[in-house]
């Protein structure tokens, strides 16, 4: 993915930028809100992450609600030290797509850059998910695996539609509390876990293959490769 | 030094001098005007009649009608006095002619000498035909007694009603100095840092004590808050210094001994996972700071408790399940309320999230949500772990108040604190109760109010 940084701290954005690298993005950075803004209308990327604070105690938003009257719908990805549930919305209104606080941890950055990335891609009216020999019908609200039908709960089949619609991509436990019980608090006890571990014994019997990876230091991917 | 009880009562003084003066100077006026001129008109019908008799009767007649009149009557009442032409006595209890007497009609007050003694005396005089003076006089001494009564009074009046005053004042101003005195005392000392001192409230009622006594009540509350704040303080000094420390041991040891890659990667993921720490423990404050500012009650929407806590314990399920614990949701009633979805969620599961640290395998958690009598809606959690002491249980919703029971578990000791504050938001309580045994932590939200200002 070709990736823009609009990061004006020196540290976290050669943290960022390195990191995006490492993983094998494209990455462009820009050290304040002019040079983002001129950069990003220039040339198309996938994803831009945008710090909230730049120099010159120019808001982020400001540039994101630009670029959106220009016409530019570029995923962006809001970085902010400001965690209030109404800066949250704000960022998501300006046009944001997405919203990570600092300080974050790289993995989480990662993952919800690849969602956002990918999210033209994944997300049609598909009627089928598919990974490996696991299916899901929408409509029916069937599952199956190989010859096998596997019965689920309500809130594990939205759990299990959210990881195979990014199948191949890390989900972190934050994107699944979010996404598939609306919460956005940290709950104190690994729950997320004891809920993937659950979806796993229904859906990985011993005889099978695993098809939900542990990401140490991130969360999960769902993918049929080893 | 002005004061204030010393002006008061000076104007009461004056007051009263004010009132008194209402009261006496008609009175005077009255006196004067209307005794005296109706005294002169007595003075002037007599000697009217005396002409008439002379008119009538002519001079000698007169002389023998004073004549008898004078032999008659109380010494000094009436002073009558006939003369002819050249002011010689005729008649009359009067020596001679007065000197100071005007020679117009009308009366005249003046001094005479009447048997031996200086008399004010107010006459009336006429001319008569044929040259004769008539003069009928009164006695105005009869009445100095009276007067001088009438104008001691009003002296003793005036005296009483200074002393009463001035005294007052000097008592009232003692009085009210003395206990503004302390109370100011008191006050300087609670600003010197003695926020234990309390300002003297008798049990009488009076003004100055309602005053010292909501004085005194803001000062708890100061002292609460402050008290708050200073715990809050040292424990998030305390609480993120176990963190910190752990992470600085871990990196200037990993610069001092340089251990291979495999290790060395291991810390920095320890460390990381203590920042972690830390992070969680700013949060969890933020999170605090937002709830306790209100700012969240601007989103308030009607929301139904029991599906919200139905959500939060089929979250748990899997985890109370993979414990071995018995965990049962009830609902009952109209549980709507007016509140945040959210923070009701994250209540809910703190609450959940502490039963769960603390029953033993195989224990039991039961969560219910039930409108109560009073229209109340309750979210009660109750489990059969070890509860909380009865001691602990007022300062369990404290800011980073962990119990005995607790100190070993995972967690920064805001969870709580969080339902506390929540609960608050919602306008309702977090009661800390037995279960015996175990904890039943209720969350009481009440409906009507917060419904209809929605």
């Amino acid at each position: 993915m070709k990736i823009l940084v609009v990061e004006d701290n020196e540290r976290v954005a050669r943290f960022v930028t390195r990191g995006l690298r490492e993983a094998g993005h494209t990455v462009e950075h820009a050290d304040n809100g002019r040079d983002g803004m001129f950069i990003a209308a220039s040339e198309p990327y996938d994803v831009i992450v945008m710090d909230r604070m730049l120099p010159g105690n120019i808001d982020g938003l400001a540039i994101i609600e630009a670029l959106r009257k220009a016409g530019n719908r570029t995923p962006i990805l809001i970085l902010s030290a400001l965690n209030d549930v109404d800066e949250r919305i704000r960022g998501l209104r300006s046009g944001g797509d997405d919203y990570l606080t600092k300080p974050f941890a790289f993995g989480e950055l990662l993952a919800r850059l690849d969602a956002l990335g990918r999210r033209g891609a994944n997300h049609g009216a598909d009627r089928t998910l598919q990974v490996g020999d696991l299916r899901m019908d929408l409509l029916s609200r069937r599952v199956t695996r190989g010859s096998r039908t596997i019965t689920l709960q309500p809130r594990e089949f939205k759990l299990l539609e959210y990881l195979m619609r990014r199948a191949n991509q890390v989900v972190t436990r934050t994107m699944l509390l979010e996404a598939v019980w609306d919460y956005n608090f940290d709950p104190q006890t690994n729950v997320v876990d004891v809920h993937i571990s659950k979806l796993r014994q229904k859906i990985e019997l011993d005889s099978e293959r695993p098809l939900v990876r542990t990401v140490r230091n991130a969360g999960y991917m769902m993918t049929e490769h080893e | 030094m002005r004061s204030t009880a010393a002006t008061w009562a000076l104007s009461y003084v004056l007051l009263g001098l004010a009132a008194l003066a209402a009261f006496a100077v008609p009175l005077w006026y009255a006196w004067n005007v209307t005794i005296f001129s109706g005294r002169q008109e007595i003075l002037l019908d007599d000697a009217q009649r005396l002409t008439e008799v002379f008119n009538r009767d002519g001079v000698a007649a007169l002389t023998a009608h004073i004549n008898a009149r004078v032999g008659m009557q109380i010494a000094g009442e009436r002073t009558l006095l006939l003369t002819d032409s050249s002011y010689h006595r005729l008649a009359g209890n009067l020596a001679a002619w007065p000197r100071d007497i005007p020679s117009n009609s009308g009366t005249h007050a003046v001094w005479v000498d009447l048997a031996g003694q200086a008399t004010r005396t107010l006459f009336a005089q006429s001319t008569l035909p044929g040259g004769y003076h008539l003069l009928v006089g009164r006695d105005l001494s009869r009445f100095v007694p009276l007067e001088r009564r009438f104008t001691w009074g009003l002296l003793a009046a005036v005296t009483f009603l200074l002393l009463v005053g001035v005294t007052g004042a000097i008592l009232m101003r003692r009085k009210v100095l003395t206990r503004v005195q302390d109370i100011r005392q008191s006050v300087s000392a609670i600003m010197q840092g003695d926020l234990r001192h309390r300002l003297p409230a008798a049990k009488s009622g009076d003004e100055l004590d309602t005053l010292s006594q909501t004085l005194n009540g803001m000062l708890d509350h100061i002292e609460y808050l402050i008290r708050g704040i200073s715990n809050v303080s040292n424990s998030i000094a305390h609480d993120l210094r176990t963190p910190l420390a752990e992470l600085r041991s871990r990196l200037e040891e990993l610069a001092l001994t340089r251990p291979p890659p495999a290790e060395t990667f291991a810390e920095i993921d320890a460390a990381v996972a203590d920042v972690d720490r830390v992070m969680r423990i700013f949060n969890a404050l933020l999170r605090l700071a937002e709830i306790d500012s209100g700012a969240r009650r601007s989103g308030f929407v009607r929301v139904d408790a029991a599906a919200v806590a139905a959500e939060v314990v089929e979250f748990y399920e899997p985890a109370a399940e993979q414990k071995g614990v018995v965990f049962s949701f009830q609902a009952a009633g109209d549980a709507a309320v007016a509140g945040d979805p959210v923070l009701l969620a994250q209540a809910v599961s703190n609450l959940i999230d502490n039963s769960l640290k603390s029953v033993s395998e195989r224990g039991a958690i039961s969560v219910r949500v039930e409108q109560r009598a009073d229209g109340a809606v309750q979210i009660a959690v109750a489990d059969d772990g070890p509860g909380i002491a009865d001691a602990d249980k007022p300062k369990a919703a404290e800011r980073f108040f962990r119990g005995d029971a607790s100190r070993g578990s995972p967690g920064v000791g805001l969870g709580l604190s969080i339902v506390d504050a929540v609960a608050k938001l919602h306008g309702g309580v977090l009661q800390l109760l037995d279960n015996h045994p175990g904890l039943l932590a209720q969350m009481v939200l009440p409906v009507g109010p917060v419904r209809s200002a929605r």
